[in-house]
């Protein structure tokens, strides 16, 4: 007896071309009979991406302002009593003979008071009084970049003590370590926090496809009925979350410049500082297609997991 | 064409649907399979098309045994085994067209080779020039001939009908049962599950009986006679 044949009629058009338009063609009108809930899984999608890129944006920048100050390691000797000019050459040609020095800046009192005057902008009066004298007179030196590690840093130090006539030696590497302990910390807590976050968002965009998925679970099952191969039912959801995963990552990367920007124009109402040019930026490039990347992963993932139960369901 | 071996079946532990059945139905064969609700007609249908496997006992169609099929050959024998189910199961927002050409895009026919075909059938079941509407916008009979074009639109070698007839006035049970007749004539193989005895009569067809999930079967409608 002749058994029925176990491949697809060859009909015409019935290649890969032809079946991705049918497929696309079903998206689109899947898409245009249930426009509320496409663009509910759309929102949902965005606003859990963008929830997860502010953090990324947060983080990324704390990482970013973290090296920049690591790399402006200064060591600075501070001096109670006035040198004489001839004291001060002679300090400065031999530390500038260290070969890790990079420069060598004298701060005098009155530069220092200067200094202190401009970092007080506004309550000046505070100062009144307050003569140069009490304040000490400084060498600010600069490593060069490969000598500012902290091991490098100590031992530039101890080459500096041993120096006479030197006074009180002070350099930044205690707040950096400290910083950087910080940061380590910051990195366990952002990706205990981030993992907690990705996995509250899948659940909650998986659960959010899977009612999509179930306000049409009889098309799932008529397609069965007719003999729809497990792919053909299949690849509309699919495509159709790959689509909303899409759109989804397009737009929180879109919310998020628009945030960003709004931060930067209306920063000067709250912030003392310029943060352009203290170094906030913009995610990177590799950062936002990871988004995209995570928005199209988080649909299809979405609507595989909401899939493997409603095919299950309606396969008998 | 089918053949049930000893086939038992239980949904659970101790509520058995069916009971050491065997009957054979051959190629080009139009069968009856009646018997109260609950007798297990739905589940019978059910074990011809894939949608569920035999706890004991074994059922071939075409000569493949329906409990050896993997998942991914279960679609191939469903597109040759049309079934009109009893609530239709039409998509409720799909046009009439689209409802029956699911059964072509399936398997994978061009747009133009599609159109052709369902206008075809609808034609057949008087539905043309209701193409474009929506099942919600139907009568009972209706819907019930867009659900027979949906089984019938691909010309499958059996079509399997539960409760064809269900709701339908004497008008509309006439024009179904003659749809069934043609598509028989055709070389179809039809088993129709119905507890409708005026339809049986209507028709000198042979008629397998189920009570309790046990078969009785007869050779026409009005000479019953008990399977050993």
């Amino acid at each position: 007896m002749q058994k029925f044949a176990h491949k697809r009629p060859a009909m015409t058009t019935t290649g890969a071309g032809g079946r991705l338009s049918y497929f696309l063609a079903r998206v689109i009108a899947n898409m245009r009979q249930n426009p509320f809930v496409n663009l509910v899984t759309i929102g949902t999608i965005t606003l859990a991406l963008l929830i997860v890129s502010l953090f990324l944006l947060v983080f990324v920048n704390l990482e970013n302002a973290a090296e920049s100050w690591s790399e402006k390691v200064q060591v600075t000797i501070y001096f109670d009593r006035e040198l004489t000019q001839q004291q001060q050459t002679d300090l400065k040609n031999r530390i500038v003979a260290i070969p890790e020095t990079s420069r060598v800046n004298w701060v005098g009192r009155e530069e220092a008071l200067k200094r202190f005057k401009g970092r007080l902008r506004g309550q000046e009066t505070l100062l009144d009084g307050i003569r140069a004298e009490i304040l000490p007179a400084s060498f600010e030196i600069t490593l060069k970049k490969k000598s500012r590690s902290s091991e490098a840093v100590d031992a530039y130090v101890t080459r500096l003590r041993s120096i006479s006539g030197m006074g009180e030696i002070q350099y930044g590497e205690e707040w950096v370590r400290r910083f950087n302990t910080f940061l380590a910390f910051m990195r366990v807590v952002g990706a205990l926090l981030g993992g907690f976050l990705v996995l509250a968002v899948v659940f909650i965009v998986a659960n959010t496809i899977r009612l999509t998925i179930y306000a049409r679970r009889d098309e799932l099952e008529v397609m069965s009925l007719v003999g729809a191969t497990r792919l053909f039912i299949k690849m509309p959801f699919l495509l159709e979350g790959l689509i909303q995963g899409l759109a989804g990552g397009l737009l929180s990367l879109l919310l998020l410049f628009a945030t960003y920007e709004l931060f930067l124009h209306n920063s000067g109402n709250f912030l003392t500082f310029n943060p352009a040019a203290a170094g906030l930026a913009f995610l990177p490039f590799e950062y936002c297609a990871a988004l995209l990347v995570s928005g199209v992963v988080l649909g299809v993932l979405g609507s595989l997991t909401a899939l493997r139960r409603f095919m299950s369901d309606s396969s008998g | 064409m089918i053949q049930f071996h000893n086939v038992s079946l239980a949904y659970q532990k101790d509520a058995t649907a069916l009971e050491n059945i065997s009957f054979k139905v051959a190629k080009g064969e139009f069968v009856f399979l009646t018997g109260p609700s609950g007798a297990g007609k739905t589940t019978l249908l059910k074990l011809v098309y894939g949608a569920l496997c035999p706890s004991r006992g074994q059922v071939l169609v075409n000569g493949q045994n329906i409990s050896r099929l993997s998942a991914a050959e279960i679609p191939f024998l469903r597109r040759n085994v049309g079934v009109v189910f009893q609530d239709f199961k039409l998509l409720q927002h799909r046009t009439v067209f689209e409802n029956v050409a699911i059964t072509l895009e399936v398997a994978g026919c061009s747009t133009v080779d599609i159109g052709k075909r369902v206008i075809h059938i609808l034609r057949q079941m008087g539905m043309e020039s209701k193409i474009n509407l929506t099942p919600p916008r139907l009568s009972g009979g209706e819907q019930q001939r867009v659900a027979l074009a949906r089984a019938l639109v691909n010309e499958p070698r059996i079509l399997l009908a539960d409760e064809p007839t269900g709701n339908l006035d004497e008008a509309n049970k006439t024009q179904i049962l003659n749809i069934f007749k043609e598509a028989n004539v055709k070389g179809t193989t039809v088993i129709v599950a119905t507890h409708d005895r005026r339809l049986i009569e209507q028709t000198h067809q042979r008629i397998i009986t189920l009570r309790s999930g046990n078969l009785f079967e007869t050779g026409e409608a009005g000479h019953a006679e008990v399977c050993p």
